[in-house]
Protein backbone atom coordinates (compact mmCIF):
# COMPACT_ATOMS: atom_id res chain seq x y z
CA UNK A 1 0.00 0.00 0.00
CA UNK A 2 0.97 3.67 -0.38
CA UNK A 3 0.58 5.98 2.53
CA UNK A 4 1.41 9.85 2.13
CA UNK A 5 1.98 12.07 5.05
CA UNK A 6 2.12 15.33 4.94
CA UNK A 7 2.59 18.27 8.13
CA UNK A 8 4.39 20.95 9.01
CA UNK A 9 7.93 21.91 10.56
CA UNK A 10 8.59 20.36 13.60
CA UNK A 11 5.15 18.27 13.36
CA UNK A 12 6.36 14.85 14.06
CA UNK A 13 5.58 13.55 10.56
CA UNK A 14 9.16 12.10 10.14
CA UNK A 15 8.57 10.06 13.44
CA UNK A 16 5.14 8.83 12.53
CA UNK A 17 6.10 8.23 8.81
CA UNK A 18 8.68 5.68 10.05
CA UNK A 19 6.44 3.94 12.70
CA UNK A 20 3.83 3.55 9.99
CA UNK A 21 6.57 1.59 7.38
CA UNK A 22 7.69 -0.44 10.51
CA UNK A 23 4.57 -1.30 10.79
CA UNK A 24 3.55 -2.23 7.29
CA UNK A 25 7.02 -4.06 6.74
CA UNK A 26 6.41 -7.77 7.53
CA UNK A 27 9.68 -9.24 9.34
CA UNK A 28 11.11 -10.55 6.30
CA UNK A 29 11.07 -7.55 3.98
CA UNK A 30 14.07 -5.28 3.55
CA UNK A 31 13.36 -1.62 4.71
CA UNK A 32 14.91 1.20 2.30
CA UNK A 33 14.78 5.07 3.57
CA UNK A 34 15.50 7.38 0.54
CA UNK A 35 17.07 10.31 2.17
CA UNK A 36 16.31 13.22 -0.29
CA UNK A 37 18.02 16.36 1.82
CA UNK A 38 22.05 17.21 0.18
CA UNK A 39 23.78 18.39 3.42
CA UNK A 40 25.91 21.98 2.75
CA UNK A 41 26.00 22.93 6.46
CA UNK A 42 26.55 21.86 9.71
CA UNK A 43 22.76 22.49 10.53
CA UNK A 44 21.65 20.00 7.77
CA UNK A 45 24.38 17.78 9.22
CA UNK A 46 22.60 18.04 12.50
CA UNK A 47 19.16 17.27 10.95
CA UNK A 48 20.47 14.07 9.17
CA UNK A 49 22.26 13.04 12.44
CA UNK A 50 18.75 13.30 14.68
CA UNK A 51 16.64 11.33 11.71
CA UNK A 52 19.29 8.80 11.59
CA UNK A 53 19.20 8.41 15.74
CA UNK A 54 15.55 8.28 15.19
CA UNK A 55 15.58 5.19 12.72
CA UNK A 56 18.24 3.85 14.52
CA UNK A 57 17.42 0.05 15.31
CA UNK A 58 14.97 -0.14 13.16
CA UNK A 59 16.82 -1.85 10.36
CA UNK A 60 16.36 0.83 7.60
CA UNK A 61 18.97 0.43 4.96
CA UNK A 62 19.38 4.30 3.54
CA UNK A 63 19.84 5.29 0.15
CA UNK A 64 20.82 8.65 -0.10
CA UNK A 65 18.92 9.94 -3.46
CA UNK A 66 18.68 13.93 -3.75
CA UNK A 67 16.87 13.62 -7.57
CA UNK A 68 15.40 11.23 -9.99
CA UNK A 69 14.20 9.07 -7.22
CA UNK A 70 13.48 6.02 -8.93
CA UNK A 71 17.20 5.48 -9.54
CA UNK A 72 17.19 4.04 -5.95
CA UNK A 73 15.39 1.12 -7.10
CA UNK A 74 18.68 0.09 -8.91
CA UNK A 75 20.26 0.25 -5.37
CA UNK A 76 18.04 -2.25 -3.56
CA UNK A 77 17.70 -5.80 -3.53
CA UNK A 78 15.03 -7.78 -5.21
CA UNK A 79 12.30 -9.42 -3.36
CA UNK A 80 9.92 -7.69 -0.69
CA UNK A 81 10.48 -4.29 0.26
CA UNK A 82 9.13 -1.51 2.03
CA UNK A 83 10.08 2.18 1.41
CA UNK A 84 10.09 5.03 3.18
CA UNK A 85 10.54 8.63 1.19
CA UNK A 86 11.47 11.64 3.01
CA UNK A 87 10.87 13.66 1.89
CA UNK A 88 9.09 15.34 -1.18
CA UNK A 89 9.51 19.29 -0.57
CA UNK A 90 13.41 18.63 -0.45
CA UNK A 91 12.62 16.39 -3.79
CA UNK A 92 10.86 19.04 -5.22
CA UNK A 93 13.18 21.84 -4.40
CA UNK A 94 16.46 19.76 -5.74
CA UNK A 95 14.59 19.23 -8.84
CA UNK A 96 13.51 22.53 -9.38
CA UNK A 97 16.48 24.71 -8.41
CA UNK A 98 19.92 22.30 -8.77
CA UNK A 99 19.21 21.00 -12.38
CA UNK A 100 21.74 22.46 -14.80
CA UNK A 101 19.30 22.29 -17.52
CA UNK A 102 15.68 24.15 -16.40
CA UNK A 103 12.90 22.47 -16.60
CA UNK A 104 9.48 24.17 -16.13
CA UNK A 105 7.82 23.19 -12.48
CA UNK A 106 5.05 21.35 -14.85
CA UNK A 107 7.43 18.72 -16.25
CA UNK A 108 9.45 18.55 -12.94
CA UNK A 109 6.00 17.59 -11.18
CA UNK A 110 5.12 15.16 -13.90
CA UNK A 111 9.07 13.53 -13.69
CA UNK A 112 8.54 13.42 -10.39
CA UNK A 113 5.36 11.79 -10.47
CA UNK A 114 5.98 9.05 -13.00
CA UNK A 115 9.30 8.54 -10.66
CA UNK A 116 7.11 7.74 -7.38
CA UNK A 117 4.53 5.46 -9.40
CA UNK A 118 7.82 3.64 -10.98
CA UNK A 119 8.53 3.56 -7.12
CA UNK A 120 5.15 2.28 -5.94
CA UNK A 121 4.97 0.11 -8.67
CA UNK A 122 8.12 -2.02 -7.88
CA UNK A 123 7.77 -2.08 -4.06
CA UNK A 124 5.31 -3.50 -1.41
CA UNK A 125 5.04 -0.36 0.81
CA UNK A 126 5.83 2.66 0.31
CA UNK A 127 5.45 5.78 2.77
CA UNK A 128 6.19 9.29 1.52
CA UNK A 129 6.68 12.52 3.61
CA UNK A 130 5.92 15.60 2.32
CA UNK A 131 5.52 19.39 3.92
CA UNK A 132 2.13 21.58 4.42
CA UNK A 133 4.19 24.42 2.81
CA UNK A 134 1.05 26.56 2.01
CA UNK A 135 -0.72 28.52 5.04
CA UNK A 136 2.25 31.22 6.55
CA UNK A 137 0.46 33.90 3.93
CA UNK A 138 3.79 35.52 2.88
CA UNK A 139 3.39 36.16 -0.61
CA UNK A 140 7.28 35.32 -1.99
CA UNK A 141 8.88 35.90 -4.84
CA UNK A 142 8.13 34.41 -8.37
CA UNK A 143 10.49 31.73 -7.80
CA UNK A 144 9.59 30.18 -4.82
CA UNK A 145 5.75 30.57 -5.27
CA UNK A 146 5.89 28.62 -8.49
CA UNK A 147 7.70 26.08 -6.07
CA UNK A 148 4.88 26.11 -3.53
CA UNK A 149 2.11 25.75 -6.66
CA UNK A 150 4.47 22.39 -7.64
CA UNK A 151 4.55 21.61 -4.51
CA UNK A 152 0.44 22.41 -3.81
CA UNK A 153 0.00 20.06 -7.51
CA UNK A 154 2.42 17.42 -5.87
CA UNK A 155 0.53 16.80 -2.60
CA UNK A 156 -2.58 16.60 -5.03
CA UNK A 157 -1.04 14.20 -7.36
CA UNK A 158 0.40 12.16 -4.29
CA UNK A 159 -2.79 11.73 -2.54
CA UNK A 160 -4.81 10.59 -5.58
CA UNK A 161 -2.00 7.74 -5.52
CA UNK A 162 -2.23 6.78 -2.24
CA UNK A 163 -4.33 4.62 -0.77
CA UNK A 164 -4.22 6.19 2.88
CA UNK A 165 -3.15 10.41 3.50
CA UNK A 166 -2.27 11.31 6.97
CA UNK A 167 -1.56 14.62 8.45
CA UNK A 168 0.06 14.76 11.38
CA UNK A 169 -0.48 17.87 13.42
CA UNK A 170 1.27 17.60 16.90
CA UNK A 171 2.45 14.79 16.77
CA UNK A 172 -1.04 13.30 16.26
CA UNK A 173 -2.45 11.41 12.76
CA UNK A 174 -5.40 12.97 10.95
CA UNK A 175 -6.99 10.85 8.83
CA UNK A 176 -8.02 12.27 5.70
CA UNK A 177 -8.06 8.92 3.70
CA UNK B 1 -3.72 20.06 30.46
CA UNK B 2 -5.96 21.10 28.01
CA UNK B 3 -4.19 22.11 24.39
CA UNK B 4 -5.68 24.19 21.72
CA UNK B 5 -4.09 24.65 18.37
CA UNK B 6 -4.70 26.37 14.73
CA UNK B 7 -4.17 28.52 12.60
CA UNK B 8 -3.72 32.61 13.61
CA UNK B 9 -6.89 34.61 14.15
CA UNK B 10 -9.19 30.91 14.10
CA UNK B 11 -10.96 32.08 17.52
CA UNK B 12 -9.23 30.13 19.42
CA UNK B 13 -9.48 32.08 22.60
CA UNK B 14 -13.00 32.80 21.98
CA UNK B 15 -13.95 29.06 21.44
CA UNK B 16 -12.13 28.60 24.83
CA UNK B 17 -13.49 31.34 26.99
CA UNK B 18 -17.19 29.77 26.22
CA UNK B 19 -16.35 26.58 26.17
CA UNK B 20 -15.52 26.52 29.61
CA UNK B 21 -16.97 29.85 30.90
CA UNK B 22 -14.10 31.82 32.11
CA UNK B 23 -13.19 34.91 32.47
CA UNK B 24 -10.89 37.18 30.82
CA UNK B 25 -8.97 37.95 33.71
CA UNK B 26 -7.61 34.46 33.89
CA UNK B 27 -5.84 34.73 30.24
CA UNK B 28 -1.82 34.82 30.48
CA UNK B 29 -1.18 36.54 27.46
CA UNK B 30 2.36 35.34 26.11
CA UNK B 31 3.45 34.70 29.68
CA UNK B 32 3.52 31.86 32.57
CA UNK B 33 1.92 33.55 35.68
CA UNK B 34 3.69 32.93 38.47
CA UNK B 35 2.27 30.74 41.42
CA UNK B 36 1.15 33.50 43.89
CA UNK B 37 -1.44 35.54 41.39
CA UNK B 38 -3.45 32.23 41.04
CA UNK B 39 -5.38 31.43 44.18
CA UNK B 40 -6.30 28.17 42.47
CA UNK B 41 -8.26 29.42 39.30
CA UNK B 42 -7.45 27.67 36.41
CA UNK B 43 -4.82 29.10 34.07
CA UNK B 44 -5.39 29.15 30.42
CA UNK B 45 -2.24 30.80 28.73
CA UNK B 46 -2.76 32.46 25.32
CA UNK B 47 -0.18 33.11 22.35
CA UNK B 48 1.67 30.13 24.18
CA UNK B 49 4.17 30.22 20.71
CA UNK B 50 5.02 33.74 21.46
CA UNK B 51 6.11 32.85 24.76
CA UNK B 52 8.26 30.31 23.36
CA UNK B 53 9.62 32.58 20.83
CA UNK B 54 10.76 35.12 23.66
CA UNK B 55 11.95 32.23 26.06
CA UNK B 56 14.49 31.58 23.17
CA UNK B 57 15.39 34.80 22.66
CA UNK B 58 16.62 35.40 26.15
CA UNK B 59 18.38 32.13 26.01
CA UNK B 60 16.04 30.00 27.93
CA UNK B 61 15.40 26.36 27.70
CA UNK B 62 11.19 27.04 27.07
CA UNK B 63 11.27 22.58 26.70
CA UNK B 64 12.32 22.39 30.23
CA UNK B 65 10.37 25.52 31.51
CA UNK B 66 6.96 24.65 30.34
CA UNK B 67 7.44 21.13 31.72
CA UNK B 68 7.79 22.36 35.13
CA UNK B 69 5.51 24.33 35.21
CA UNK B 70 2.70 22.04 34.26
CA UNK B 71 4.45 19.67 37.35
CA UNK B 72 2.73 22.23 39.19
CA UNK B 73 -0.41 23.12 36.84
CA UNK B 74 -1.72 20.28 35.39
CA UNK B 75 -4.70 21.89 35.27
CA UNK B 76 -4.22 24.53 33.03
CA UNK B 77 -5.31 25.04 28.84
CA UNK B 78 -2.72 26.25 26.54
CA UNK B 79 -3.69 28.24 23.35
CA UNK B 80 -0.94 27.77 20.06
CA UNK B 81 -0.73 28.97 16.91
CA UNK B 82 0.51 26.43 14.45
CA UNK B 83 3.28 28.09 12.75
CA UNK B 84 5.02 25.35 10.99
CA UNK B 85 2.69 24.99 8.00
CA UNK B 86 5.12 27.11 5.25
CA UNK B 87 7.70 27.54 3.52
CA UNK B 88 11.39 27.30 5.59
CA UNK B 89 12.60 31.04 6.65
CA UNK B 90 15.88 31.62 5.39
CA UNK B 91 16.36 33.41 9.10
CA UNK B 92 18.05 31.05 11.38
CA UNK B 93 16.10 32.05 14.63
CA UNK B 94 13.02 31.63 12.78
CA UNK B 95 13.80 28.31 11.94
CA UNK B 96 14.52 26.96 14.58
CA UNK B 97 11.37 29.34 16.53
CA UNK B 98 9.39 26.63 13.96
CA UNK B 99 11.06 23.49 14.64
CA UNK B 100 11.51 23.91 18.20
CA UNK B 101 7.44 25.66 18.75
CA UNK B 102 6.62 22.30 16.45
CA UNK B 103 8.89 20.02 18.61
CA UNK B 104 7.12 21.63 21.72
CA UNK B 105 3.38 21.06 20.75
CA UNK B 106 4.56 17.39 20.02
CA UNK B 107 5.33 16.68 23.68
CA UNK B 108 2.63 19.06 25.26
CA UNK B 109 -0.09 16.93 23.36
CA UNK B 110 1.38 13.87 24.59
CA UNK B 111 0.91 15.35 28.04
CA UNK B 112 -2.89 16.53 27.78
CA UNK B 113 -5.67 15.00 28.46
CA UNK B 114 -7.19 16.45 25.37
CA UNK B 115 -5.82 18.03 22.06
CA UNK B 116 -8.44 20.52 19.76
CA UNK B 117 -7.63 21.94 16.61
CA UNK B 118 -9.60 25.23 15.72
CA UNK B 119 -10.88 26.22 12.38
CA UNK B 120 -13.20 28.99 11.44
CA UNK B 121 -13.70 29.00 14.84
CA UNK B 122 -15.08 25.58 15.15
CA UNK B 123 -13.07 22.99 17.40
CA UNK B 124 -11.93 19.94 16.03
CA UNK B 125 -10.90 17.01 18.54
CA UNK B 126 -7.80 14.99 17.61
CA UNK B 127 -7.20 13.63 21.05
Amino acid sequence: MMVLVVGGSGSGKSSYAEKTAVSLAQVCMKKYYLATMQVFDDEGREKVERHRNLRNGKGFFTIEQPTRISGALEKMAVGDRTVLLECISNLMANEMFSEEKAMTEMQVTENVIRDIKMLKAQTNHLVAVSNNVFEDGITYDETTAKYIQAMGKMNQKLAALADRVVEVVAGIPVIMK
Amino acid sequence: MKLVIGGTAQGKLEYVLLKYDVQKNMVWDGVLPNDRKLNGNIVIINHFHQWVKSRMASGGCPEDEIMSFLDCHEDCIIISDEIGNGIVPIDPFEREYRERTGRILVQLAMRAEEVERIICGIGQKIK
